[in-house]
């Protein structure tokens, strides 16, 4: 053991000590996280306002108006409750506006006008017809008109075409949009122990991509390093001197266990992170203990399960590259979780879910989001099933992955071919 | 296996697909010996070696070091491979306190041998240095420490000399010589012969897999009989050569600078001693004498089996 835990120690020191993890896995995803809450103040500050002119070419007449309200400069409001053009526009992008809005004479020349959007003389025009029963507006900006622009103009100009509408009938906008807002319905799930508790259909969709995602991430993080140290050792030859120390087993075990140890790292620094969120917004009641152990029972075998593929196909070639061809069989099975999340969380126990349950080396994953999902129980047998058969899958994908890394270690040149990899599985 | 043997290999074989690359090897290397293991590139030393460190595991045959198989023994074994390696990014230090934890060696011991290696192969300062900073022959001189910083029995080290300019030659050939003298057993592959011949007691060379010879030194320059002479003569040079090379059992007389004297192949069977007293009666000599045979000419030998590549190799001055 004493030799197994020298190439683990190594295998950690050497990648969480590393500028490149530390950078990587813990400093750009803090300044990420850190930047979040920034990033819509950031863009805000920077959207110029909307200067120039608009041009209103009202070929139905009795819009202007609105439109000038709903466009009005910022700051200049005098909102006026009572009057429908007045109230305050929703869903719009909070951006300063700048510009002055201009009538068109019900004859003007349209196509002029066009012209004037197309070399930026004018900022937008609006031209308002009445294609069928209500008037409906094409609004024209430049070819260099900011998205966020002319998303505050869109939105204004719908919303004062619809006040115009109200207006015109006599009804009270504000009024009828209360009498339009959405139902209060609040759905309780009752469990089976009659206990009610908010449905928050969102979040349950949330926190099994989240589990699973925290599984991915730290996984495929360290199985990563493992196939990079591996070829690494390869290629620097320093495999051989390895080899004069310690057993191939006793190295393949030191560096299954040193990279378990890196993905433990960035799980707890991860889990932390999010579970210290979901605790700032008072939301740890969304993840359960059962849920934390269930993922704890998983985390094992699903990082067994990759890193013995990554061990195995590190030590067989001689370069990136070349792994990526023997990869990319494994990392179909393993995008499954990722592609089929969806209805894999919308229906736990459907059909699609129990299916891949019991498929390595997407089990553990699928697995994690069924678990974490949790609308019904998934029954018993299953998890049982499951944990079997992932747990005999982790035991033959070690013993392959030790059978090629036996061989692989010592081999240079060409990558070899599945059969290859076949035959040194079965080499005494 | 007797108490005196530290390696035995008995009838081994290990084929690569159609590569027959050992065949039935059987070699027996004695405790506190320095043992030569030669042969040309390909002729299946490193694959040997790598047997007798269980790296790899014969087809057939029996391997045995220190009593057992190399892997239960591998802390008593340094072995510094013929493909070099280190971490590249490590620091010479820690590369050196890796290897020595891995092969048992005390951390309260660690630095302090280190220390005392690095000092011995002159490497001071390099400690806190990145291996990749370092040149290629101070690259290997600290795997050569990471070969014997525990202290092994037995110390297998592939062509150890390959690479290295004449002054590290020289001091590593001084570290083995002492390694040797504290008891240690030394098996070595080479290819070069002058450092074989002053470091070995015993030679084996392999060709194609084949062990061609397994003999002391000594009994190798007995047995592979002399077959150059070296005659200085006092008089007109040209006169003497013609004079030797009529003489029966000259192959060849042809002047050497290097020696100063006439270079004389004898014919294949010749006798030595018949044809220096026939050359001292035919011309007048400061000195007629037997050259001694070199590893070399027997490597030749044995492996090119080449007449011509041996008087290649003669009048080469070597």
């Amino acid at each position: 053991m004493r030799r197994v835990r020298a190439v683990a120690w190594r295998e950690f020191r050497h990648t969480v000590l590393t500028k490149g993890f530390i950078f990587g896995a813990i400093v750009v995803p803090a300044i990420m996280i850190l930047a979040a809450p920034l990033i819509p103040l950031l863009m805000g500050s920077e959207t110029p306002p909307i200067e120039g002119r608009v041009v209103v070419l009202d070929r139905v007449g009795g819009h202007l108006e609105a439109l000038r309200i709903a466009l009005q400069p910022s700051g200049d409001a005098s909102p006026k409750p009572a009057d429908p053009l007045n109230a305050p526009i929703e869903r719009r992008p909070r951006i300063r506006f700048d510009a002055t809005v201009e009538a068109a004479p019900a004859d003007a020349d349209e196509a002029a006008l066009r012209a004037q959007v197309g070399r930026q003389e004018l900022t937008a025009l609006l031209v308002i017809t009445r294609p069928n029963e209500r008037p409906s507006a094409e609004l024209l900006v430049s070819s260099n008109a900011s998205p966020r622009h002319t998303r505050f103009l869109e939105v204004s100009t719908e919303q004062a075409l619809v006040r115009a509408r109200v207006a015109a009938a006599g009804q009270d906008y504000p009024r009828l949009r209360a009498l339009m807002d959405d139902g209060a319905v609040a759905t309780l799930r009752v469990s089976p122990e009659g206990m009610p508790s908010p449905e928050e259909t969102e979040l349950r969709m949330l926190v099994p991509l989240g589990f699973m995602m925290l599984l991915w991430i730290a996984i495929f993080t360290s199985a990563n390093y493992l196939l990079t140290t591996t070829i690494e050792e390869k290629s620097s030859r320093v495999m051989e001197v390895l080899l004069s120390a310690v057993s191939p087993m006793e190295l393949l075990l030191g560096k299954l266990l040193g990279q378990a140890g890196v993905s433990l790292v960035m799980l707890l620094m991860y889990g932390a992170a999010g579970l210290g969120g979901l605790g700032a917004l008072a939301m740890l009641d969304t993840v359960p203990l059962s849920h934390l152990l269930w993922f704890l029972i998983w985390f094992p075998i699903a990082y067994f399960m990759v890193a013995a593929i990554m061990a195995g196909v590190g030590s067989a070639v001689s370069d990136l590259r070349e792994a990526q061809s023997l990869v990319g069989p494994a990392m179909i099975a393993l995008m499954v979780p990722l592609i089929l999340w969806m209805p894999i969380v919308e229906y736990p126990n459907g059909g699609l879910a129990v299916a891949f349950s019991f498929i390595p080396p997407a089990s553990p994953f699928v697995m994690v989001l069924r678990l974490t999902a949790a609308n019904e129980p998934i029954p018993v047998w299953q998890s049982i099933l499951a944990l079997a058969v992932a747990s005999g899958s982790v035991a033959a994908l070690v013993w392959a992955g030790a059978r090629v890394f036996r061989v692989g270690v010592l081999m240079q040149g060409k990558t070899p071919t599945p059969r290859e990899l076949l035959r040194w599985i079965r080499t005494r | 296996m007797p108490d005196d043997c530290v390696i035995r290999m008995q009838d081994v074989h290990k084929r690569f697909g159609a590569t027959h690359a050992v065949c039935g090897v059987t070699l027996q290397v004695e405790r506190g010996s320095v043992c030569g293991f030669l042969g040309p590139n390909g002729a299946g030393k490193s694959t040997s070696i790598r047997m007798i460190m269980s790296i790899i595991v014969p087809d057939q045959g029996l391997v045995e070091v220190l009593g057992a198989s190399a892997l239960e023994a591998k802390d008593r074994i340094g072995y510094l491979p013929e493909e070099r390696g280190l971490y590249r990014t490590m620091r010479v230090a820690e590369f050196l306190r890796f290897m020595a934890r891995l092969k048992g060696v005390a951390s309260t011991q660690t630095d302090a041998r280190i220390g005392e290696w690095l000092e011995r192969l002159e490497l001071p300062g390099v400690s806190r240095k990145r291996c990749m900073e370092l040149s290629k022959g101070m690259q290997q001189k600290v795997q050569f420490i990471a070969a014997v910083v525990h202290a092994p029995d037995l110390l297998i080290l592939d062509e150890p000399f390959s690479g290295l300019d004449p002054v590290n030659t020289r001091v590593l050939t001084r570290e083995i010589r002492g390694l040797q003298e504290r008891g240690t057993t030394i098996l070595f592959s080479t290819h070069q012969m002058r450092t074989a011949e002053e470091l070995c007691d015993r030679v084996v060379l392999i060709h194609r897999g084949e062990k061609l010879l397994d003999e002391t030194l000594d009994s190798i320059r007995q047995r592979f009989d002399p077959r150059t002479v070296l005659a200085e003569p006092t008089g007109d040079r040209a006169a003497a050569t013609a004079a030797i090379q009529s003489l029966p059992g000259v192959a060849e007389a042809r002047w050497h600078d290097e020696s100063q004297a006439l270079r004389v192949r004898l014919r294949e069977g010749g006798d030595p001693r018949a044809a220096m007293r026939a050359m001292l009666d035919v011309a007048p000599m400061r000195r007629v004498e037997l050259r001694r045979t070199t590893l070399d000419e027997v490597f030749v030998r044995l492996v090119g089996g080449d007449e011509s590549v041996l008087a290649a190799q003669e009048a080469s001055g070597d």
